[in-house]
């Protein structure tokens, strides 16, 4: 008895084991509808701007879901691996994922050449177009969203420290002020996931790689994780952590605990961070300022592109000419994606949009700073093409794990990225580049 | 009045030439047999197609055994064996114990309130996986964590309980711990209430000990249920997701990867659903050796 009722559980755990899918229905019918998913708080702005646009569009009718980040990503793969069933007709996606939609679902995203996505081109972020851009040459998405990486700083700390910061070009120097800003203040400099409990923190190594024009792969997609700039960058994490002026922030809520003790110095946080600290944190009103990173080497790049993210049309979606309509209209105007920005903390990747009086106009939180200037100076200047490739997912785990080694175990930051560069190459295909 | 009294013994006899004493079993099987064939069997059977795949969708294409050579060469996928073997030698013969002693402390007339205890016991079953995870990062936080407030008034140093490898993998082994000795506590306790008296009574009479009785009455009599809750436990451990994927997300450096949820990552996460499903059906594999491995043993 127990030996048949053992052999049956075998069988059936087997059985769910290698089980997975599931399928929706398509729900489309009668007038023209379209779904956008997004997450929320950007949906709200794009909420928002769905009903001017079916005001000017009286035959289609928006319906924005905010399907929630990270939930999209599983709901989106599941959908296009079913051939696209049930799949919103406009989806938002992270630079993180759009390449490996584009490369492993082929047709699972529109061509928005064919709908005119190409004359658009020049008017998003230099070093966005690429990112967004097929290996055929078809365009999969249009640029929504751009993260320009900051440098927010607590001025009172670091004049307590008696250093000033807006004389720091170079993360060396950021080193020497930290380790006196420790010192007679206690905070740190940075706080970094050590563990990568939870979820990664590679926004910062990334920028840092960003800043010097490398990443993960190059432009031929060969895996470029051991390059000198790739050991350079984890060298200088190194020598931060070793100096003790990198904070552990694994844990729910540790980097918010830290912050609102005046624990963090520095947040190496993008422009999205303009509007989220004075929500996070009103009490420090006045505390903050923010400038442009300092460069990985003397007189080197001090802006990155950390992220992006983009609104592309589903390949299967029976509507995507109302679709791309819709995507047109909420991105490409000015008026449009700065109110968007407004409802939904979105810093737009439309350059047109910077001439708006809010973008050079003082912050009382920020000391009546211009914070939103930085940024946009950042995006004038123009940011380097970042290659994420189909297999970014992969590469940002397999480095993730390289900086906790260096960070935990103290590995020596070559010998680890070449390691993980290995693997990278091993697990995707790719030729380790020379 | 018999006219009335025959006319329904007609119409069971028609309804026979259907429904027969012999067919009677299949047809009530019929609905869990067609459930299995559409949600199990035809996915098991695509899995193994698909696990000799490549790309999703149009850009499919056939590659033979390439996934399961890549697999062989994986580190990864070895590293997440060898959590997974190391979770298991270590977590399922604590849990199972804790089980055993906790299901004799249930079954004692000595206790009152039984049933709150037994609902007390079995309530960490029924918890759901999000509310489970975030209960326990909460406890287990380095700084101000439930778990390390407690250690500290005993003059213990704070631990970085999910931020180490080590005290990462204990973190889960703890995790499911609390989880499922309850359901195995219960199991044994059915086992327990199911022995009869009389042993017992016969043992005492001949003047055998509380210790003497558990040995030779209990354990034996257990023997079925411990080796049915030995072999689930297993295949549940090699199965092992939840716990990793909501505490520790399978680091720090993939200490805590497991199998599943290195299949996971596989597929969901890098699209590569041929090498999951490869993945899929090396833990298959793994899963039916232990089992018949172990039915074998306790069949000696």
């Amino acid at each position: 008895m127990i030996d048949r009722r053992a052999a049956l559980a075998v069988l059936l755990t087997g059985a769910l084991t290698a089980a997975c899918g599931t399928t929706e229905d398509p729900g489309q019918a009668g007038p023209v509808k379209i779904t956008v998913w997004s997450w929320k708080p950007a949906s709200d702005g794009l909420a928002a701007v769905a009903k001017d646009f079916e005001k000017a569009n009286p035959n289609i009718k928006v319906t924005v879901q905010a399907v929630g980040n990270p939930a999209i990503w599983d709901k989106i793969t599941i959908d296009m691996a079913a051939g696209g069933k049930g799949l919103g007709d406009v989806l938002h996606i992270g630079i993180d994922y759009l390449p490996g939609y584009m490369d492993k679902f082929p047709g699972g995203l529109a061509d928005l050449r064919k709908l005119g996505a190409d004359s658009h081109k020049d008017a998003f972020a230099k070093g966005l177009w690429p990112t967004v851009t097929g290996k055929d040459g078809g365009v999969y998405a249009m640029p929504w969203e751009v993260n320009p990486v900051g440098f927010f700083y607590r001025k009172d700390l670091f004049d307590k420290a008696g250093v000033e910061v807006e004389k720091i070009t170079t993360w060396d120097e950021a080193i020497e002020a930290g380790k006196k800003l420790k010192e007679k203040t206690g905070a740190f400099l940075v706080g970094l996931n050590k563990s990568a409990a939870g979820s990664v923190d590679m926004d910062f190594y990334q920028s840092l790689l960003q800043q010097q024009g490398a990443f993960y792969f190059n432009g031929q997609g060969e895996v470029t994780l051991s390059s000198a700039p790739a050991v350079q960058a984890m060298t200088l994490l190194k020598k931060m952590n070793d100096a003790g002026i990198v904070a552990d922030t694994s844990g729910e809520g540790t980097a918010k605990q830290l912050i609102s003790g005046g624990k963090l110095a520095v947040l190496p946080w993008a422009a999205w961070a303009v509007s989220y600290i004075p929500d996070m944190r009103p009490e420090q009103k006045g505390l903050w300022r923010v400038m442009q990173p300092p460069a990985v080497t003397p007189g080197g790049k001090r802006t990155a592109i950390v992220n992006s993210t983009h609104l592309a049309v589903s390949g299967t979606s029976p509507h995507q000419k109302e679709a791309y309509t819709f995507v047109e209209y909420a991105l490409t105007r000015p008026e449009v994606i700065n109110k968007v920005f407004k409802e939904g903390g979105v810093f737009p990747a439309l350059t047109a949009a910077y001439s708006d009086p809010r973008y050079t106009e003082p912050q009382p939180y920020y000391g009546d700073q211009p914070a939103l200037k930085p940024f946009v100076d950042a995006l004038t200047e123009g940011a380097d093409a970042t290659y994420y490739s189909g297999d970014y997912a992969r590469a940002l785990k397999i480095a993730s794990d390289a900086q906790t080694k260096v960070l935990l175990k103290g590995a020596d930051p070559a010998a680890a990225l070449t390691e993980a560069a290995t693997l990278l190459a091993q697990q995707t295909n790719r030729k380790l580049a020379g | 009045m018999t006219f009335t009294l025959s006319r329904p013994r007609e119409r069971a006899r028609t309804r026979q030439s259907y429904v027969t004493r012999r067919n009677i079993p299949y047809l009530l099987i019929m609905p869990a047999l067609l459930g299995f064939l559409v949600f199990k069997a035809y996915p098991i059977i695509a899995a193994m197609y698909i696990s000799l795949t490549t790309g999703a969708g149009a850009a499919r294409s056939f590659v033979g055994l390439d996934n399961y050579v890549r697999l062989v060469n994986d580190p990864l996928f070895w590293t997440s064996l060898w959590n997974t073997g190391l979770i298991l030698v270590v977590q399922v013969p604590i849990m199972l114990l804790f089980a055993l002693l906790l299901s004799l402390g249930l079954n004692s007339p000595l206790v009152r309130l039984r049933g709150l205890w037994r609902l007390g016991v079995f309530m960490p079953s029924l918890t759901g996986l999000v509310a489970y995870g975030v209960m326990f990062s909460v406890i287990l936080r380095k700084d101000a964590g439930l778990l390390n407030w407690l250690l500290g008034l005993f003059g213990v140093t704070p631990i970085d309980w999910l931020g180490s490898p080590f005290w990462a993998r204990i973190s889960i082994v703890i995790a499911l711990t609390w989880h499922y000795t309850g359901y195995n506590a219960v199991i044994y306790l059915a086992g327990l209430q199911s022995i009869p008296k009389e042993l017992y009574e016969a043992a005492m009479v001949d003047g055998a000990g509380a210790a003497r009785r558990f040995w030779s009455i209990t354990v034996p009599q257990l023997r079925p249920i411990l080796a049915l809750t030995v072999v689930l436990s297993t295949i549940g451990t090699l199965q092992l997701f939840d716990e990793p994927f909501v505490l520790t997300g399978g680091g720090p450096d993939n200490s805590t990867l497991t199998i599943s949820l290195y299949l996971y990552q596989n597929g969901f996460r890098y699209f590569d659903f041929g090498y999951a499903a490869a993945i899929a059906y090396a833990l298959t594999l793994i899963v039916a050796v232990f089992g018949i491995a172990q039915m074998r043993l306790q069949k000696k």
